[in-house]
């Protein structure tokens, strides 16, 4: 019935706006018909024409009135009242075009800098999975002691598929790895990236595939029986040129055929923030590309690489699932008590998996996300300061509207329309200034071994989130002002152009602007040196080896279904003919570069002998695995004891060297060498300490100095290793000759990752903590700015309004520097105060970011003794510069002044 | 003219939908139709006539065309639509009830 109703309204009200002049001429012409016939009346009536007329136009009483009252009853009228109060707003700020300007400048600062960490923190936190009902998808997540968030193995996936009743499917994927792909038999193999999932992942997601199917069940039941592959778009596009007919076409993954049955779509890009795989593939098949060839995926329960994710069943809430799995893990224990000891598991929402502590990058987002508010405060603090000001000399205007009848809110509305606009064109400006901001981030290039994607992007959500900080600018700047000025007292204000509007409460408002501005732009300031200065200590202080000259080269030979014999044999060849090579000083292999993006081993070991404490099983540190020529290559002075040697092989007896922290922290004031630990708990594989390596840092640039392991390659093979060079000259001129020596030993065999430790060293220590201190303090520099002018124009403002009190001092008497006093008095005192508070907040955000992220000891002094003199510097001379005019006032144009 | 009192001033849109009910009508003929109809009792003042007039089209239950009189003059025709006729037929409904209460409370004996 409604909407019957509204079929016939809403044309009509279409109308009155967009056809005025038709729909206000036939008012007239009605209302003229009326007023005819009601003449017409009055002369049959036998009144004269001029009597008839008067009579008839009483009755209708005055036509304007009544048009106006129609105007009303067509409710249109609100809209057509504020696109008049728009113009008359554009036109008053054009009036002003450099405060205008400077307002817009401003807000569009504020606005990108909050929607640029926005959108980090948008694509790190914020943004749900691209399946359908994303809320409904939760993790399952294994904990130890030391891990919060370990991984399961197939046999456990499989327990908690069956063995759960809380979710409509459970699903499990490997972490991405590099595949070897081949179109067909004949071409080059290159690098692709993919990962292992379960059958039931597309179905239980929801993702359906733009082209063929996903993966049915019975295609992930039996290992190695169903080589299928679903690839991404992406890949799809590139690789396999957008075919419609790639589905069923075989490609080669590592080394053998699979048949392509589906495409994902578009909008499914993958799982997590930062890895985009770009093949799909049944867990059925782990055994082409399983990552440990030790222990055997499908078999053992120990063998842990899969992320298990669910999707809730219906009615069923995270905290009951949770309560099922730690029950379904309790019964791990005691049914498999050697594999699962100590394992508890948990269900996790996606918020708590992105916001889980040991990942830095969404907590930088949240700092940053805050300190572009703080800006943008900062920045609407600056405009509602000026548009006060331009309220003030307006208040004659605004008593005339008010006594000519204009309501209260009807005026709020006019004068918020002044704010719109410039939140409007601010934000249009800031949306801007966001895009190049976020493309800034975007080409930042994160050197790991697997493409990284950065998803930082300007899309409709950061967007949306743009537009709305605009608005709440804009009523932030304008409501305050708007409110203030309609409370005029009439009188007063038409008798005197320029009037102060009654109460105390307007000069607290001004204050408290300029005090809260001062107090931001000091915490904004401090916080930007106190980064910058944490950061280039934890970068001065070096690695502990040096890190010139050093490259770095991947290699997996799994890639190309070399077996262990094969791969020893192509490792030995490498080895021999890349030390032969001009300018090679030195080559060794190990399993993790230095200053790798993918980090270490984590060992778990029990020191022989060792008297745990209640409630350990053992104790977990980073580990790699390296050849006897490891410490030499890289550098890393040895202490006690001695390198690994050729006699350290498979068959000899099991050692180990470790680092001074490690030897510190279990043998103190005791030679670790001879010592043994056990590996995995305390009736594990014993290994003997032969040697004490100097603690260096390998993880990052100036980290905490941590336990680390090393383990000889020979007693622990690995097939995917890193070839580390010491070159006489540039690093990179090795590449081709080392690509030639590849490729004489198997033209097959892919170069992965190639890069110079310094590279990787310039990422950790420069790039990225470059970023940070330049937005941050890009960000105080403009804050410091928008105290400053705002600081002006309050002194400024002072002085306009005190110019015929300072006139009267002075023509009694007063000197210069008096009417300087009297200016600048309260500008300062309002600095002092901003300066208490600004430290305040300074010292609390401090130690907000050590406790989160630096390494940073204690208050940095020197941050404040260099920021707040210059802060000081700057806002008295803000202040002062406005405080000149007034001591040159002439005494009697002040006592004219009105 | 004494003004209409508060009582009809709410009815007017019920008459209004009532006397285009019976003929589609010109803003004058309207008050020329009313006045006739109710012997001068009920007089709208001009004032509140086309006001509520354009609020009774805006609200969908009448809808107007513009026509040329007898005279060869062009005016504007009000005429209810369906809609117009389904509120006329509440609104009356509510008339009759509130009317009928207030003469049974008005004719009570005092004692």
């Amino acid at each position: 019935m409604r909407i019957a109703h509204w079929f016939y309204t809403v044309p009509l009200r279409l109308r009155s706006l967009f056809r005025r002049e038709t729909v206000e001429s036939e008012l007239e012409e009605e209302l003229r018909f009326h007023l005819d016939h009601a003449v017409a009346e009055g002369l049959a009536k036998g009144l004269s024409p001029a009597e008839a007329r008067r009579k008839a136009l009483l009755a209708l009483g005055g036509p304007e009135l009544r048009r106006d009252d129609i105007r009303d009853a067509r409710r249109v009228s609100w809209l057509l009242d504020f696109a008049a109060d728009l113009r008359f707003a554009s036109r008053s700020l054009r009036r002003t075009p450099v405060a205008s300007a400077v307002v817009v400048v401003t807000l569009a600062f504020g606005i990108g800098m909050t929607a640029t960490p926005f959108s980090m923190l948008d694509a790190l936190i914020l943004r749900p999975y691209p399946v359908p009902q994303p809320g409904e998808i939760v993790t399952l997540v294994g904990t130890t002691r030391d891990e919060g968030y370990a991984m399961f193995s197939y046999r456990e996936y499989l327990d908690l598929r069956d063995r759960t009743r809380s979710y409509t499917g459970v699903v499990a994927q490997t972490g991405m790895r590099p595949v070897s792909f081949a179109a067909d038999a004949t071409a080059t193999p290159r690098v692709k990236s993919g990962v292992l999932v379960s059958g039931n992942y597309f179905a239980t997601l929801g993702v359906e595939p733009s082209a063929g199917r996903g993966f049915l069940a019975e295609e992930d039941a039996v290992p190695g029986r169903n080589p299928v592959t679903v690839v991404a778009h992406d890949f799809w596009t590139t690789e396999l040129g957008g075919d419609p007919a790639a589905v069923g076409r075989t490609i080669r993954l590592n080394g053998e055929d699979f048949t392509v049955v589906g495409v994902a779509p578009e909008s499914f890009p993958g799982m997590t923030i930062f890895n985009r795989p770009d093949v799909y593939v049944p867990l059925a098949m782990a055994r082409r590309f399983s990552g440990d060839a030790a222990r055997d995926f499908f078999e053992h329960r120990d063998a842990r690489q899969l992320r298990v994710m669910a999707r809730l069943a219906p009615g069923v809430g995270p905290s009951e699932a949770g309560g099922e799995v730690a029950a379904l893990a309790a019964a791990f224990r005691r049914e498999y008590p050697r594999e699962s000891r100590g394992r508890e598991a948990a269900v996790k929402t996606a918020f708590e998996v992105r916001t889980r502590g040991d990942a830095n990058e969404w907590k930088f987002s949240v700092v940053f996300t805050v300190l572009g508010i703080g800006v943008l405060l900062v920045a609407s603090t600056n405009v509602a300061g000026l548009l006060l000001s331009r309220a003030r000399s307006r208040t004659r205007e605004v008593a005339v509207r008010l006594a000519l009848g204009a309501g209260r809110s009807r005026l709020v509305r006019f004068l918020l329309a002044e704010s719109l606009i410039l939140a409007g064109l601010g934000g249009a400006l800031g949306v801007v200034v966001a895009y190049g901001g976020i493309t800034y981030l975007r080409e930042f290039d994160i050197p790991a071994e697997l493409p990284v994607t950065i998803p930082f992007q300007l899309d409709g959500r950061v967007l949306a989130a743009s537009l709305l900080i605009a608005g709440a600018t804009a009523l932030l700047c304008g409501l305050a002002p708007a409110l203030q000025s309609t409370r005029a007292d009439l009188v007063v204000g038409l008798k005197a152009a320029d009037v102060e509007p009654p109460g105390r409460k307007r000069l607290w408002g001004r204050s408290a602007l300029v005090v809260a501005q001062v107090a931001l732009s000091l915490m904004l300031l401090a916080s930007t040196f106190l980064m910058a200065r944490s950061f280039r200590e934890s970068v001065g202080s070096g690695l502990g080896f040096p890190m010139e000259r050093l490259l770095a080269v991947r290699f997996d030979p799994r890639l190309v279904q070399y077996d262990a014999d094969r791969t020893r044999h192509f490792y030995d060849q490498l080895l021999q003919r890349v030390e032969g090579a001009p300018g090679v000083l030195a080559a060794s292999l190990a399993a993790n570069p230095p200053l790798s993006i993918e980090g270490f081993d984590a060992l778990s070991f029990v020191p022989d002998g060792y008297d745990l404490p209640e409630g350990r099983e053992s104790f977990v540190s980073a580990s790699d695995v390296v050849d006897a020529r490891f410490l030499g290559t890289i550098g890393v002075p040895l202490v006690r004891g001695r390198a690994f040697a050729e006699s350290d092989a498979a068959d000899a007896p099991r050692v180990a060297i470790v680092n001074e922290t490690f030897a510190e922290r279990y043998w103190p004031g005791d030679d670790a060498v001879g010592k043994r630990i056990r590996l995995g708990g305390a009736d594990g594989e014993p290994l003997e300490i032969v040697g004490i390596a100097q603690t260096v840092s390998f993880g990052e640039p100036g980290e905490r100095r941590r336990d680390f392991v090393y383990l000889p390659l020979a007693q622990h093979p690995r097939p995917r290793l890193v070839l580390l060079v010491r070159t006489a000259g540039d690093p990179l001129q090795l590449v081709e000759p080392l690509r030639e020596i590849v490729r004489a030993i198997d033209p097959n065999l892919p170069m992965l990752a190639t890069r110079t430790i310094e590279d990787l060293y310039r990422y950790h220590a420069v790039e990225g903590p470059a970023i940070a201190v330049e937005m941050c303090g890009t960000m105080g520099v403009v804050g410091l700015l928008l105290a400053v002018t705002g600081l002006y124009g309050l002194v400024a403002y002072n002085v306009s309004r005190r110019t015929k009190e300072i006139g009267i001092r002075m023509a009694i008497g007063a000197t210069p520097a008096t009417a300087l006093r009297l200016v600048m008095a309260n500008g300062l005192a309002l600095v002092g105060i901003g300066t208490v508070l600004g430290l305040a907040l300074g010292v609390g955000v401090e130690k907000v970011l050590i406790a989160s992220i630096f390494d940073a000891g204690g208050i940095d002094f020197v941050t404040y003794l260099v920021v707040v003199p210059a802060l000081v510097a700057a806002t008295v001379v803000a202040a002062w510069l406005p405080a000149r005019r007034a001591t040159r006032v002439a005494p009697t144009l002040a006592l004219r002044h009105d | 003219m004494s003004k209409p009192n508060d009582l009809v001033l709410g009815t007017l849109d019920l008459l209004l939908l009532k006397i285009l009910a019976l003929q589609p009508l010109h803003g004058w003929a309207i008050g020329l139709r009313l006045r006739s109809l109710s012997n001068d009792v009920l007089q709208v003042s001009e004032g509140s006539l086309y006001p509520a007039l354009h609020k009774l089209e805006q609200e969908g239950w009448i809808c107007s065309e513009w026509k040329v009189t007898e005279n060869n003059r062009r005016a504007k025709f009000y005429a209810l639509t369906r809609l117009g006729r389904q509120q006329l037929e509440s609104e009356a409904e509510n008339w009759k009830r509130l009317s009928t209460a207030i003469s049974h409370v008005v004719q009570l004996t005092e004692a």
